[in-house]
């Protein structure tokens, strides 16, 4: 299954979308430090605000896009998140499981290489980012209310590990 | 000839960034990334409410040093790279201020902010009036331009600071109008630190 993209541009207000979602480019300079930032705020619940906002965030595209397209099938929707997840430019992701849970990897990740590319490895897991990202296609495919399940990285890239490994948990 | 901004923001508006068979998009010597505006917004409105008062200003400064990281290195790729050369150089007839004025064509053409320089004293002070922008929309109270600030500073510093990699915070930027708080446009004003 090939994920369709629509890329639009406003004339009016040069903003770009992604089929019908506002969409804008950065670098790994940039998710690297807002990782950094909320690492850094750990004692406000820095991470897991990032994890809840991309949760909700995407939750909302995958839900437009299931039903645009007549997505009715979790395997289907499984394989169009770990194909937003690419077009993202995110990494390589690759989900198994079932509505109660499952296993997610990355081959390649974003977050992890940027965060190398700057920093160097690092003693802890820090891809916020991806564990709400997962947590939202798991809701999403399987017409569970937004935070049904609880993702944690349980391996990671940045630590040296060659994939990255998220398990899913029915809540 | 001077930068002709219509005819850039038409060339690089066209420029659509593509995955590799890894999932990653390598452009302009770093990794790029396509997010949705909706979770940049609502991130950096959730991470400023959760913050107590007398944290506001660290995690502003954070906000903002990630987009002046984003825009300095990625900048010095985007003002180096092939369709730079391709398109704005050979209007460049004014050094550092015609790749000024080609960066914030850029800056429009690639939906960062519908903007331009305004007020120009070379290696001293910069104005840009931005007439939309998408951290206008994130809803929260005062301004809330942490990503333009930190992208007019990083672009200042590459166009008049020491050469990349060693011109960081040389000039910084603050913002003195916005959208977001009814004015009509959006105002950036960088000046040496």
């Amino acid at each position: 299954m090939a994920l369709k993209l629509e890329f639009t541009m406003d004339n009016t207000t040069n903003r770009h979308s992604l089929n019908g979602h506002g969409v804008v480019m950065h670098s790994h300079h940039y998710l690297a430090l807002i990782t950094k930032l909320v690492e850094d705020l750990g004692d406000i619940g820095g991470p897991q605000i990032l994890c809840d906002v991309v949760e909700e965030s995407m939750r909302e595209i995958f839900d437009d896009y299931f039903r645009e397209n007549s997505l009715t099938s979790a395997q289907d929707r499984c394989r169009a998140g770990e194909e937003y997840f690419s077009t993202f430019g995110l990494g390589k992701m690759h989900i198994t499981g079932d509505e109660r849970g499952g296993e997610v990897r990355l081959s390649s990740s974003h977050v992890d290489e940027g965060w190398t590319r700057k920093w160097g490895a690092h003693g802890k897991p820090i891809n916020h980012l991806t564990c709400g990202f997962i947590s939202a296609i798991f809701s999403a495919a399987f017409n569970k209310p937004p935070k049904s399940y609880a993702t944690t990285e349980t391996a990671s890239m940045v630590t040296g590990e060659p994939e990255s490994t998220f398990v899913v948990t029915a809540l | 000839m001077t930068v002709m901004r219509d005819t850039v923001v038409k060339a690089l508006a066209k420029i659509q960034v593509q995955s590799n068979e890894k999932g990653l998009i390598p452009e302009y010597e770093v990794l790029v990334n396509l997010l949705p505006v909706s979770l940049l917004n609502a991130f950096s409105e959730r991470i400023m409410a959760a913050a107590p008062p007398e944290r506001k200003a660290e995690v502003e400064a954070g906000l903002v040093r990630a987009a002046y990281e984003c825009g300095y290195h990625t900048g010095c790729g985007i003002i180096t790279s092939d369709i730079f050369s391709e398109v704005v150089m050979p209007m460049v007839t004014e050094d550092e201020k015609d790749i000024l004025r080609g960066a914030f064509a850029a800056f429009t053409a690639w939906g960062w902010a519908k903007s331009g320089i305004v007020q120009l004293k070379e290696a001293e002070k910069m104005i840009v009036r931005a007439f939309d922008y998408y951290e206008a929309d994130s809803g929260g109270q005062g301004l809330r331009g942490f990503m333009l600030r930190g992208l007019c500073q990083a672009f200042f510093d590459l166009a008049y600071a020491e050469p990349y990699p060693d011109g960081m915070d040389t000039y910084v930027c603050h913002q003195t109008k916005g959208i977001e708080v009814g004015d009509a446009y959006g105002e950036f004003v960088v000046v040496k630190k």
